[in-house]
C-alpha cells in the first residue's frame, strides 16, 4: 500500500482553497502553510497564460528527510505516509534542509493571528484539538488522522470524504485525487497511467508520491 | 518572459537559510569549533601537547557542543540524537556520537595523564573519534542532494583538511605553554603542506561544482562574484590563503625563519579564512528552482 496524490494542473484554478483548508484543518499558525500554490504567468498582454502549481509534501517512497532525522521523529508508515512525531523532534532542522522540495516548516515561536489582541476562538480550539509544539519541524501529513479514522470505519481513502485529505475534498475544480498508488484500479493510479502524470524533480531519486498531470 | 508570484523563492535559486540566518549562525559556529577543536586535539596528541589537547577539547565540547545545543529547538531532547537509532541513517546523529565518545575518551585520557602512565590505547581511541568528528560535518552536508554545492564527495575531504590545518595552527599557538618549542618547526612544515593541499582542494571543489549543472554554477558564482564575493576574496583568498602562502614561500626560498609574532598573526588569519569559507559555503548553498520554469512555461 502506498498512499499518493495526483494533481491535475489543467483543472487547478488557483483559488488557494487547498491552502486555506489545510491551515484550517490543522489549525496552522500565521505564516505557516503545509500546502502552497505557486503561480506564474507566461506570454505578453493580451496573450497571457496563467499557470498554477500546487505543492505539498511529496511523501516520497525514498524520503531524504527520514534518513536525515537524527531522532527518528520523522517516520514513514507502511502505507507510505511520512509524518513527524513532535515529541521526538529536537528541532535540528536537518530534515528541513535535506528535503529537496522545501516543503517543511520550522515552528519557532507561538504566533497569534492578531498580535496583542489575544487568541481567537479558532486558535483556542486549535490548541486543544490539534496542539502544535514550538521548536519543532512541521509538515503535511496527508491528513493521516482523517485517513486513519476513516479506514478504521471501513471507508476508502480517496473515495469516501471522511477518509480523504481535506485539500482533496475542498478542491472546487476537482483537480486533486488521492488513493493507493499500488491499487491499479484506483482513480489516482489510472490517472498516472492514462494521463502520464509526472513527479516533481525525479532526478533527486526520492520517488515522490505526488504526481502532476500536465498535458 | 515569466513573471511569477507570490512564491518567487521556489521558482528561482533558493538559498538555504536555516543553518546560517539568525539562530542558524550558531550552527555555522558549531560546525567550525567542533572540527577545529577535534583537529587541534588530534594534532596536539601527536605532538604531545597537553595544553593543545585541552584547548581542542574545550573548543569542541564547550564551544562546538554548546553552540549546537543552543541552536536546537528543544535542547533538552539532545539525548535522543545520541541514544535513538537515528545513527543508522543520520549523519548528525553519527556525528554527535563521535563527538561524545571523543570528548569522554579524551577527557579520561587527559585526567589519567596527570597521575598515571599514558594510556596509548585510550588516546588512539580518542583520536579516532576526534578524526571522525572532523569529517562528519562534511558528510552531513554531502547528504543534502538538493544543494549541489554541498552534495559532493570533495566536501568532507575539504573539511578534513581544514580541520587538521586549523588544528596545526591551534597546536602551534599553545606550544609556548608546553615548553616544547622544538616541535614548532615540524608543525610549521606540516602547515605548509596542508596549506598547499587546501589550495588544490578548494580550487578543485569550486571548479568541479561550477561545471556540475546550473544550480552548482549559480552557487559558485554567488561565492566568487555575488554578494559574498568580498568576504570570499578578502578573508578566504587574500588574507586566509595567499598571504600565508606568500610568507611561507618567501621565507622558504630565502631560507629565513618566520618571526613568532608573524606566525601567530598568520594562524589567526588562516582560522578567520576557514570560518569565512564555511560561511560562504553555508550561505551560498542554493536549491534549484522547485518549478521547472522553462519546460513548464512552454
Amino acid at each position: 500500500m502506498r498512499y499518493g496524490m495526483v494533481i491535475d494542473l489543467n483543472k487547478c484554478v488557483g483559488c488557494y482553497a487547498c491552502v486555506i483548508k489545510c491551515k484550517q484543518e490543522h489549525f496552522l499558525p500565521p505564516t505557516m502553510e503545509w500546502g502552497r500554490v505557486l503561480m506564474s504567468e507566461t506570454g505578453t498582454y493580451p496573450n497571457i497564460t496563467k499557470h498554477m502549481y500546487p505543492v505539498l509534501c511529496n511523501h516520497c517512497e525514498e524520503p531524504a528527510c527520514v534518513g536525515a532525522c537524527p531522532t527518528n521523529a520523522t517516520q514513514q508508515r507502511e502505507d507510505g505516509i511520512v509524518h513527524i512525531d513532535q515529541n521526538k523532534c529536537v528541532g535540528c532542522r536537518y530534515c528541513l534542509i535535506a528535503c529537496p522540495y522545501q516543503v517543511r516548516s520550522f515552528y519557532a515561536h507561538e504566533k497569534e493571528y492578531f498580535p496583542g489582541q489575544g487568541l481567537t476562538e479558532f486558535e483556542r480550539i486549535g490548541a486543544k484539538l490539534y496542539p502544535l509544539q514550538t521548536g519543532v519541524v512541521l509538515k503535511c501529513d496527508f491528513c493521516l488522522e482523517r485517513v486513519d479514522e476513516g479506514t478504521g470505519k471501513g471507508l476508502k481513502p480517496g473515495v469516501d470524504i471522511e477518509a480523504t485529505p481535506a485539500c482533496v475534498n475542498i478542491c472546487p475544480a476537482k483537480a486533486r485525487f488521492f488513493g493507493d498508488l499500488d491499487d491499479p484500479d484506483g482513480e489516482a493510479s489510472k490517472l498516472i497511467r492514462e494521463k502520464r502524470a509526472v513527479q516533481l524533480h525525479p532526478e533527486y531519486g526520492t520517488d515522490p508520491s505526488v504526481y502532476y498531470v500536465i498535458g | 518572459m515569466i513573471q511569477t508570484r507570490p512564491y518567487e523563492f521556489l521558482v528561482q535559486y533558493t538559498p538555504q537559510r536555516e543553518w546560517i540566518e539568525r539562530r542558524g549562525t550558531l550552527m555555522w559556529l558549531a560546525m567550525f569549533f567542533i572540527e577545529l577543536g577535534a583537529g587541534a586535539f588530534v594534532v596536539s596528541s601527536i605532538f604531545g601537547s597537553l595544553p593543545g589537547m585541552l584547548t581542542g577539547w574545550l573548543m569542541c565540547g564547550v564551544l562546538g557542543g554548546g553552540f549546537h545545543l543552543l541552536y536546537l529547538g528543544h535542547p533538552l531532547r539532545f539525548w535522543r540524537m545520541v541514544l535513538s537509532s537515528g545513527w543508522k541513517t543520520s549523519w548528525i546523529s553519527r556525528g554527535l556520537i563521535f563527538v561524545t565518545l571523543f570528548l569522554v575518551l579524551g577527557l579520561v585520557h587527559m585526567i589519567l595523564l596527570q597521575w598515571a602512565a599514558p594510556a596509548t590505547g585510550l588516546l588512539i581511541a580518542a583520536d579516532v573519534f576526534a578524526f571522525l568528528a572532523i569529517i562528519y560535518v562534511g558528510f552531513v552536508m554531502n547528504y543534502v542532494n538538493g544543494i549541489p554545492l554541498w552534495n559532493t564527495p570533495l566536501l568532507p575531504v575539504l573539511y578534513l583538511i581544514l580541520g587538521i590545518w586549523g588544528g596545526l595552527g591551534i597546536t602551534l599557538l599553545t606550544l609556548p605553554a608546553t615548553g616544547a618549542a622544538a616541535a614548532a618547526a615540524s608543525i610549521e612544515e606540516w602547515s605548509r603542506i596542508f596549506l598547499l593541499t587546501f589550495i588544490f582542494l578548494a580550487f578543485s571543489y569550486l571548479f568541479g561544482i561550477r561545471y556540475q549543472g546550473a544550480t552548482g554554477k549559480a552557487s559558485v558564482m554567488a561565492i566568487v562574484a555575488g554578494k559574498w564575493a568580498p568576504l570570499f576574496w578578502t578573508m578566504v583568498v587574500a588574507l586566509g590563503t595567499l598571504l600565508p602562502a606568500g610568507v611561507a614561500l618567501g621565507t622558504w626560498v630565502a631560507g629565513l625563519s618566520i618571526p613568532t609574532a608573524l606566525v601567530y598573526a598568520l594562524i589567526i588569519l588562516e582560522l578567520l579564512g576557514d570560518l569565512s569559507l564555511r560561511y560562504c559555503i553555508l550561505r551560498c548553498g542554493l536549491y534549484g528552482p522547485l518549478i521547472p520554469a522553462t519546460s513548464y512555461a512552454s
